[in-house]
């Protein structure tokens, strides 16, 4: 018994020690962050240490991104870009990258790390009442007012009002957007049909286009944010473009008589087949493939799309053979029939739990992403529009859809939000749950108007 | 030492560690999540103490029941269509002479790939114009059938895939069950004149009863917590017409941020499942006779 026990404690002792000596190998390498002492990227060195640089402790920056695929490449190459900049500037510090697909990042696992206390240091985030604001007011974010000061660049955006709270900036938008109706110029001309100017012109087209077995709008509703592109430029344009504010802050009602017509309106056309059969199983990236695989005359995306359609895009084959319009005026419309829906509601949050060395990276991070440069890198190569102010003279573009959009933008009386990034996150998942009803034919068009309004209402009383 | 074992504290000593480790990962979890079921938590602030009015929200809201109902479906569909085929499959593949192997690691086969890869294939079958089955209908002049966008057909679509999936897995243990019945039982019958389907019927059914009992309880265990499937194949849509409980809770707690009605929903579904239980153990388990041969 006794020569057992000596046996078994030798074998333990050898074994720690044999494991110990594994683990002590990389011990520079892993080093935790929060042990390690603050790098200090913009300290200036004394000549003597410059000659024996001291050994820089690497450590971590967990960066999540959306920018997934073909579709999403030149943000990709972009990201990439800013990402070795910002390393080469923070000495030690490394990135990260964790790729997680848009809606899953935003609906499911954002919100379960905010809640478990263990987000990313840096992620895509959105703002509003649903998102960004909610994990500011629960101190999850970092106030980002006093890096913007530093780096000087608070008055150079366009607005990131929807990732403010009580005066201090917990969110930049990297880009904006505008949404509006795509065409195929081909499948229109063959079917003798010229680009809709007016919204019986507009209906002419899906009929005719229907009548020849073309699928006259492309539509995935999988996601039910993609349906709700278009509900939320038609509600608008019935209901006027003060509609998603009126609704957020109580001053309007989703019951009103215009927003049920607009989507009594969406209603007419799902039961008339204009979009594409089965859409309730085709998801966002099916929408696209539709489209870009001349199966459908229309498609109502945001102006991101663009690049899909540039010769080396996923949709190079369609290049030059795409034009864009907005959508029309409604008979009887409270809503300025050029107005548009303006989005800078996207772009990148960062974790209140960040070290020194961390906040550096973060620091760096900024300074080199949110630059003219990559804003009109983005615009030229991707077709998003920056939420950054930049040179007019800069945005230019050879491209003639990128032409037309712009020139609608400008044309533009007013612009109006996405309901998103106002209305608090259970009404936006009523609107969603609703859209997808009326498509199913699980709802009436008043019956959705009503649901939604009384979601609205529970959360305007809680805030009461 | 022996004096030592007759003290009773010693024993208690000894499942003390397991004790504990029980209170901590399962009294105390469960105790907290009653606790949370009680409150209006968003998972960010504190929360707020409300009472029953996670249990009465819950009580009327129609999706919840939807998605219980849902659930009822797997189980349904595991009793009266899955079962049946696992005990018809394993009588087959048991009196298969040659290439019993072959058969066996067949049916197997799909339990071992994930749920992911078992959703993307079934995908590309149920694909409205790609697809296996609509280009069986179309040979028949028949229209193509939205199997995963139609919200007539997402449910049985996902049914078939799911059992697909598991048949395999019970089929291999039914089987297990057949063949270690003697042979002379079946000869002796097969002597006396009985014929294949008596025999089956008659004798080999019956005395594979306990194996079929846990076939029954475990798809039951599976049905209520079926999940990644659903997910995986149309994430509860089209227009939450393939919503399960587990996915609807989920949703609820996360993307809406409801933490306290979600855990309210997770101990609703916790005394669901300890009903069925029940049901259980009277109508099936409580009727088993141990089988000695």
């Amino acid at each position: 018994m006794k020569k057992k026990l000596v046996t078994v404690t030798a074998s333990v002792l050898v074994l720690s020690s044999v494991l110990s000596a594994c683990g002590s190998g990389n011990k520079e390498n892993n080093a935790s962050p929060s042990a390690s002492p603050a790098a200090s990227p913009s300290a200036s060195a004394s000549p003597s240490e410059a000659a024996s640089p001291a050994p820089v402790e690497r450590f971590d920056v967990s960066l999540r991104h959306i920018q997934i695929g073909e579709l999403q490449k030149f943000r990709k190459a972009i990201l990439d870009e800013v990402v070795q900049k910002a390393e080469a500037e923070v000495p030690g510090a490394n990135f990260e990258m964790d790729a997680v697909e848009d809606s899953f990042n935003r609906w499911t696992k954002l919100p379960a790390e905010m809640a478990a206390g263990n987000p990313p240091k840096i992620f895509d985030l959105f703002g509003g009442p649903g998102d960004g604001q909610k994990f500011a007011r629960a101190n999850k974010l970092l106030d980002l007012t006093p890096i913007l000061d530093e780096l000087g660049i608070k008055d150079k955006f366009t607005d990131f009002s929807t990732f403010i709270v009580d005066e201090k900036v917990y969110g930049l938008p990297i880009g904006a957007s505008a949404e509006g109706w795509f065409y195929n110029k081909e499948i229109l001309d063959a079917n003798g049909i010229a680009a809709p100017q007016t919204l019986e012109e507009l209906e002419a087209a899906f009929e005719t286009l229907k009548g020849k077995g073309v699928t006259p709008i492309a539509m995935g509703s999988q996601a039910a944010w993609v349906p709700f592109m278009l509900l939320n430029t038609l509600i608008p344009r019935y209901a006027g473009d003060d509609i998603q504010a009126g609704v957020a802050n109580g001053s309007r009602k989703m019951t009103e008589p215009e927003v049920v017509a607009a989507l009594a309106k969406y209603k007419e056309w799902v039961d008339k087949g204009y979009f594409t059969k089965g859409e309730l199983g085709i998801d966002y990236t099916g929408q696209t493939n539709e489209f870009v695989a001349g199966k459908a005359g229309f498609l109502f995306d945001g102006t991101w799309r663009v690049s899909t359609f540039n010769a080396d895009g996923v949709g190079g084959a369609l290049n030059g053979k795409v034009g864009y319009f907005a959508m029309p005026a409604v008979p009887g419309g409270k809503g300025d029939p050029t107005s548009v829906n303006y989005n800078q509601n996207n772009g990148y949050g960062f974790s209140a739990d960040v070290n020194d060395n961390e906040k550096a990276a973060v620091k760096a991070f900024i300074k080199n992403l949110y630059t003219e440069e990559y804003q009109v890198r983005g615009f030229q190569e991707d077709g998003v529009l920056p939420s950054m102010k930049v040179d007019a003279s800069k945005l230019t573009s050879d491209n003639s859809l990128m032409q037309q959009v712009l020139a609608i933008n400008a044309a533009a009386g007013k612009v109006f939000p996405h309901f998103d990034s106002l209305v608090p996150g259970t009404v936006n998942g009523e609107f969603e749950k609703q859209i997808q009803n009326l498509i199913a034919g699980k709802a009436t068009p008043e019956k959705a108007a009503e649901e939604i309004q009384k979601a609205m209402d529970a959360e305007l009383a809680a805030l009461k | 030492m022996n004096k030592t074992l007759r003290n009773p504290y010693v024993y208690l000593l000894f499942v003390l560690p397991t004790l504990g480790l029980y209170g901590l990962f399962f009294v105390y979890p469960v105790l907290q999540s009653v606790f949370y079921g009680l409150t209006n938590w968003d998972g960010l602030t504190p929360a707020k103490y409300t009472g029953l009015d996670n249990f009465v929200k819950a009580f009327n809201d129609e999706d919840f029941w939807i998605s219980v109902k849902n659930n009822m479906y797997f189980i349904l569909f595991s009793l009266f269509v899955q079962v049946p085929l696992i005990i018809l499959f394993s009588l087959l593949i048991s009196g298969v002479k040659r290439l019993q192997g072959f058969y066996k690691t067949t049916v197997f086969l799909p339990s071992i790939l994930s749920t992911s890869i078992i959703g993307i294939l079934w995908g590309f079958m149920y694909h409205p114009s790609i697809g296996l089955f609509n280009n069986f209908l179309g040979w028949f002049g028949l229209e193509p059938i939205y199997w995963l966008s139609d919200t007539k057909w997402a449910m049985l679509s996902i049914l078939v895939t799911n059992a697909w999936q598991w048949m395999g897995f019970y089929i291999v243990l039914v089987l297990a069950a057949i063949l270690a019945i003697p042979k002379e039982i079946n000869e002796a019958a097969e002597i006396d004149g009985a014929t294949g389907f008596q025999r089956a019927y008659r004798i080999t059914t019956p005395l594979i009863m306990p194996v079929i009992s846990v076939v029954v309880m475990l798809s039951i265990a599976g049905a209520m917590r079926v999940v990644d499937i659903v997910l995986v194949m149309t994430n509860g849509g089209p227009a939450g017409a393939t919503e399960v409980m587990a996915s609807y809770m989920v949703n609820k707690a996360l993307r809406y941020g409801q933490y306290g009605y979600g855990t309210a929903l997770s101990i609703m579904i916790f005394v669901i499942a300890l009903l069925l239980t029940a049901i259980y153990q009277i109508v099936f388990a409580r009727r088993q006779e141990r089988i000695e041969y």
